[in-house]
């Protein structure tokens, strides 16, 4: 059972800001992971500021050449439904489908996904390869601070107490070929044993690979670019992005999957995504 | 009781279920939708460790938080609970012997207040060394989970619990002569298999209502599957007399086993005594269901095969290790009914098997669908291919070399004729379905595995039989309403299998009158509606069918009698249709039921007969109890035969698959209603199929549960069914079953996991021998590369 | 600014019946549903949201009301199984469930229909891959899955042959 608490349902920024300077409250968006946590006693806040009357959770933007804001209540299903999204960023529609069911999608968040910063965040990998931004709302006025930045270790964000992430903004779509990849024990909802996201842009050389669930924050591969421009032979450069997506992880051992099973899944998912993203 | 053969009007017709409004319109109500004024809710405190000895639990704080009606804990209960065997406390006494185990419990005027009440108690625990191997808990000088089995009383002359040690029950069965056997044998294979625990997961999680009335009164409302097992379990514990229990079941959200026997009723009734008898109601939380209520329990099982060279199965020696958890529940009996089945459905002239049921420190066993058959048949039917392949014979050949055909013996002497199933012509069917060719040559598979896919295919049979006491027994009654519409009372639970629908079928058909008409209230009670032993072993159709007839046989005599002085005639000159009782050689002189059913009054007022109820009743005829040191013995009222062909695709780089198809086939002897049949058949291979690909509890090194919810004890959703399942039914009638009819309700699932085991065989060459087959499974056997897989 | 108060007022419409309810900020949607306005067709199976049994239609959308606080619904309309079948008798969803074989021990049903009652409205005619993933977060341990997936193909069967027959008739 939940414990008891206040709510409020702000309708300003400022308000908002104002209600999360009472000590131990909490942001409430898509709720679907805030309320099993509180149903699990692992939170138990005194206040509860639903941020989704704000007119600035429900911005939403999309223009491949400016890029791409998703307002902290925008849906996944939302998301996952957008023609233009599905067509010019497919992983991200992909990721978004990818998390919970149907309903739980209706529900919740990007933002929320990112914000609760597990390991495994299945929206993750995709905003790590696009370089999204998470912009904040604080006491001190709005900043921003690229994903990889924000997600600072298991269920850890990098946001001070009174402050939320009012958006993400995701920049100028790059022309690149996408994939998205989720390892699940079922193929209903489940988490991610593994996840991992890709692109690779021709014209500009670029190869982004990010794999999840497999470290304490989920692994942008360092050096992919390089081994992109230098190894034209394509089955030569997926088995050089799977060695280095091997080498850069360092999964655990859980109840989901055992640590070799990831390492190995990781190396056939980066191949798997290389041969996809880089297809002639 | 076979009626002959006939064109049914409603037997073996589409009709449509009956509570199919109720619950389409959400208004069906489950116990858990059920609220009754003053009514209190509990929670338990449970423990940490799988084995601790109980220093002492203080509930002085809990007990002072505004709301808080009753606090309880297990040193105040002197009362012992068990189905066979006497060794479980209410709330653990002296020991916890698994991490789950409920050692106090709240009743508070909200949830909320229980809660927070419970989370007050403090509790000193010794921690201890557990016992979470069976097969070292069967070793003298292993630690004790119940030091005193001796003293436990226990179902004489049935269970042998073994003082001194960790085994509740021993089942043997022995026939034949083994040395013997094995010297006659060409070839000698041994292979050993494991299945873990798994859960019932039925969406409705255990839920009780119970009160505690003056004059010793009880009012229990529960989400069960037999509320007499309830009630006479109930007045063992307490020794309340059993009139005095009352015992009332609702629509239940699914069972599967797990809600066959008694389970939070005893402590809601302790609470509702101590709370000056205001009703309690606890209802499981999702994790407690996985963590506190118990489970199917895990299995150890080894081979040793001796076949000659024309295939024939000359010496089989089986020793079962049951992991039961830490209490006897269900498992003795499992341990024993699946030692008579251990064989499989094949003529084996020379048997041994040793059932050991063991205790551990962990969750216990109890009944679930299958009642051990699916947990041998996972050993069995992948042994049978193993053997085969070692013979240099195909598997199916091999099966047809074996399997029981009339004039055979099953291993406890039972002769199989005629009018048993044909487990022979299930397996044609499935063959057939998936086009059976045999296995893939080395050289196939290798090219195929080169594309980075492989397929495969695989057959497994099965064969089960009710594992019920020799004097189980059920009644029906029919009573009449006051426009010829009968209610048909019984205390078998339909908790979706669709028997009250046949039912309701077969009463129409002998009384020739609308199924429509035919109206089953849905709750059982036991103040009401007649005994019946318990809604498991897929017994319900041909037990309470039988029953069934004969009341509505009974009905047809009592209309009959009074009918016949109404048309002043002979009851030999009598018939019916269309709801009245005519003269047959005059049909126009007849009489409604409606006119008889309370009674038929003449014009001038006079009045004879009065209410008509009909009775009937049924019991296995000739069952008896196995001999203690051999297992020889007509256990078996009747055997369902069946088999799956099951055909998947495996991805080799990440040893994930795609189950493609499942065939099965039964032989149920007579088709009562084939769309509930159908229905019935694909929700147990979906069940079966779980236990296959992701159902297992894990556990610590300390015997803690690490996957005790949903989020990490994943069931099959809508998108992990196969593409295609089809379902194959053969009619051998049973000639003591209702139109012929067999029960298939636990069938569906057995050996869904053995036909897989044996299609991955023969996409990838490799034999695996543990459950589940997950795809993390299913890799490392490729990566290691061998052709036995023993992780 | 009210924060200290435990408890909120909220008015929502519920199977077109509005009710305005002071409910504790902590209460959940399917607490409120089945425990304040006493509509106990809505399920609770885990909790958490992994099960579906809780499912509703809230604004058009199906959600999981467990997963909701009442709180939220502040201004919503509702719409829970009790709503469904009318004057007009059963839904054609609820019909089909029932000539498919959908439904065995009922539990999972509530929660099973609204989701498919709401692909239905938006998707009036769905493809098996459609339905599938509108249902898949809604558990049933007793059928299966597969006659209900065929209680919704006929719905969306019989929506497209009366589509047909319309456009044939202009």
């Amino acid at each position: 059972m939940i414990k008891p608490f206040g709510f409020i349902k702000p309708k300003t920024v400022e308000e908002a800001l104002s209600a999360l300077q009472v000590p131990n409250s909490v942001c409430l968006a898509g709720g679907s992971d805030l309320l099993v946590e509180m149903r699990n006693g692992l939170k138990n806040p005194d206040l509860v500021v639903d941020i989704k009357g704000l007119k600035e959770a429900a911005e939403f933007s999309f223009d491949p050449r400016k890029g791409i804001t998703i307002g902290a209540g925008v849906s996944l299903n939302f998301l996952a439904a957008h023609k233009g999204i599905r067509e010019s960023c497919p992983a991200l529609a992909e990721a978004a489908a990818s998390i919970g069911s149907y309903q739980i999608r209706n529900r919740a968040t990007l933002v929320g996904n990112i914000c609760n910063a597990s390991p495994a965040a299945d929206m993750a990998p995709v905003l790590y390869i696009l370089g999204a931004e998470m912009v904040i709302a604080g006491p001190g006025g709005e900043k921003t601070l690229p994903v990889s930045e924000f997600m600072t270790g298991v269920k850890q964000n990098a946001l001070s107490a009174g402050e939320f992430v009012i958006k993400v903004n995701i920049p100028p779509l790059p022309r690149a070929r996408m994939a998205f990849m989720k390892k699940q024990r079922v193929r209903g909802h489940d988490l991610a044993l593994i996840n991992a996201a890709g692109l690779a842009d021709a014209d500009a050389q670029l190869l982004r690979i990010c794999v999840g669930a497999c470290a304490v924050r989920p692994v942008l591969l360092e050096g992919t670019d390089e081994l992109y421009r230098k190894e034209k032979n394509p089955d030569k450069l997926a088995e050089a992005v799977a060695g280095l997506a091997s080498a850069s992880v360092s999964p655990i051992d859980d109840v989901r999957a055992s640590a070799e099973y990831r390492r190995d899944l990781v190396r056939v998912f980066a191949r798997r995504i290389v041969k996809q993203v880089c297809a002639a | 009781m076979a009626e002959k053969q006939a064109d049914y009007r409603y037997v073996g017709k589409g009709v449509k279920r009956k509570d199919g409004v109720q619950k389409v319109t959400g208004a069906a109500s489950f116990t858990r939708d059920m609220n009754l004024p003053g009514m209190l809710h509990a929670r338990i405190v449970t423990s940490p460790h799988a084995y601790a000895r109980i220093k002492s639990v203080d509930t002085r704080e809990a007990e002072k938080v505004p709301g808080v009606r009753a606090v309880i804990s297990g040193k105040e209960l002197n009362y012992k609970v068990g189905l066979y065997v006497l060794d479980k406390d209410i709330l653990a006494k002296e020991f916890a012997r698994y991490q789950g185990e409920p050692v106090a419990a709240v009743a508070a005027d909200s949830e909320l207040t229980a809660e927070q009440a419970a989370e007050l108690i403090k509790i000193d625990y010794e921690v201890l060394e557990p016992v979470l191997d069976p097969r070292e808990g069967m070793k003298p000088g292993s630690p004790r989970v119940h030091p005193n089995l001796g003293e436990y009383g226990y179902m004489k002359g049935v269970f042998f619990p073994q003082a001194g040690s960790n085994i509740p029950h021993l089942q043997k069965v022995r026939r034949g002569d083994m040395k013997a056997g094995f010297s006659q044998a060409d070839l000698v294979v041994e292979s050993s298999f494991y299945n873990p625990q798994v859960q019932h997961v039925a969406i409705e999680t255990h839920v009780s209502i119970v009160q505690a009335l003056p004059e010793e009164r009880v009012e229990i409302i529960t989400s069960a599957q037999s509320p007499y097992t309830v009630r006479n379990l109930f007045s063992v514990c307490f020794g309340i007399p059993h009139e005095k229990i009352r015992v009332k079941v609702p629509y239940v959200g699914g069972g599967f086993g797990g809600k066959a026997g008694i389970h939070l009723e005893p402590l809601c009734y302790v609470l509702s005594k101590k709370a000056a008898g205001r009703p309690v109601k606890l209802t499981m939380t999702r994790e407690e269901e996985f963590n506190t209520i118990p489970c199917r329990q895990g299995l150890y099982s080894h081979f040793k095969t001796g076949v000659n060279k024309e295939g024939k199965i000359t010496a089989l020696e089986v020793e079962y290790v049951w992991d039961a958890g830490a209490y006897a529940d269900y498992g003795v009996n499992i341990g024993r009914a699946a030692a008579y089945a251990g064989a499989g459905p094949y003529e084996v002239p020379n048997c041994k098997v040793d059932s050991f049921v063991v205790y551990t420190n962990k969750v216990f066993g109890t009944a679930y669908r299958g009642f051990g058959h699916l947990e041998v048949l996972w050993g069995i039917e992948r042994n049978m291919d193993i053997v085969a392949r070692k013979l240099g014979l195909d598997p199916v050949e091999f099966r047809r070399r074996n399997v029981l055909m009339p004039g055979a013996e099953t291993i406890t002497g039972e002769k199989i004729t005629d009018h048993h199933g044909r487990v022979d012509k299930c397996m044609e069917a499935v063959a057939a379905e998936i086009g059976w060719q045999g296995y893939k040559t080395d050289a196939e598979r290798k090219k195929e595995i080169a594309t980075g896919k492989v397929r495969g295919k695989g057959i497994a049979l099965l064969h089960k039989a009710p594992a019920m006491p020799s004097f189980t027994s059920t009644a029906v009654v029919l009573k009449f309403n006051e426009n010829g519409s009968l209610d048909l009372m019984t205390s078998l639970v339909d908790y979706g299998q669709g028997t009250y629908t046949a039912l309701a079928q077969i009463a129409a058909e002998v009384l020739k009158m609308p199924v429509e008409k035919v109206n089953v209230p849905w709750d059982c009670d036991t103040s009401f509606t007649p005994y019946d032993w318990q809604t498991v072993a897929s017994k319900g159709l041909i037990l309470s069918g039988n029953a069934t007839i004969m009341a509505a046989r009974d009905c047809l005599r009592q209309l009959k009698s009074v009918a016949g002085q109404a048309l002043r005639c002979s009851e030999e000159d009598l018939d019916i249709g269309d709801e009245h009782v005519f003269i047959k050689h005059n049909p126009e002189a007849r009489v409604s039921y409606q006119q008889l059913a309370y009674g038929y009054v003449y014009p001038n007022g006079n009045a004879i007969g009065g209410p008509i109820i009909g009775r009937g009743h049924y019991m296995a005829q000739g069952l008896n109890n196995l001999d203690p040191e051999t297992g020889q013995g007509l256990p078996a009222l009747d055997w369902t035969y069946g088999a799956h062909g099951l055909e998947l695709e495996v991805d080799v780089e990440t040893g994930e698959f795609t189950v493609l198809k499942i065939a099965s086939s039964f032989d149920v002897g007579k088709v009562m209603n084939e769309q509930q049949l159908r229905c019935q058949v694909i929700g147990g291979v979906i069940q079966g199929l779980g236990s296959a690909v992701t159902e297992e509890f894990r556990f610590s090194k300390e015997g803690k549960f690490l996957n005790a919810g949903m989020v990490d004890y994943k069931i099959l959703t809508a998108k992990d069914i196969p593409a295609e399942m089809t379902q194959h039914m053969v009619e051998t009638p049973q000639l003591d079953g209702p139109y012929g009819a067999r029960g298939v309700a636990e069938h569906p699932m057995l050996s869904v996991p053995s036909a897989l085991g044996n299609a991955l065989y023969d996409a990838l060459g490799i034999d695996y021998f543990q459950l589940p087959l997950n795809s993390e499974r299913v890799y490392f056997g490729i990566k290691k590369g061998e052709k036995e897989f023993h992780g | 600014m009210e924060t200290t108060s435990k408890e909120t007022i909220i008015t929502v419409k519920v199977n077109n019946i509005s009710y305005t309810e002071r409910v504790p900020c902590n209460m959940t949607l399917l607490q409120f549903l089945k425990d304040k306005l006493m509509l106990t067709g809505t399920k609770e199976g885990c909790g958490i949201g992994e099960c579906g049994a809780c499912t509703v239609i809230m604004n058009g959308k199906s959600v999981l009301s467990c997963l909701m606080l009442a709180a939220e619904a502040d201004g919503a309309e509702i719409r829970t199984v009790e709503g469904e079948a009318g004057e007009q008798g059963l839904t054609a969803l609820q019909q089909a469930f029932i000539d498919h074989g959908a439904t065995q021990c009922g539990f999972c049903t509530p929660g099973m229909i609204m989701s498919a009652q709401e692909l239905l409205e938006r998707n009036p005619s769905p493809d098996r891959e459609e339905i599938v993933e509108a249902i898949a977060g809604n558990l049933c341990r007793c059928t299966g899955y597969e006659p209900i997936i065929q209680a919704v193909q006929a719905v969306a069967r019989d929506a497209r042959d009366a589509r047909n027959a319309r456009n044939r008739g202009k």
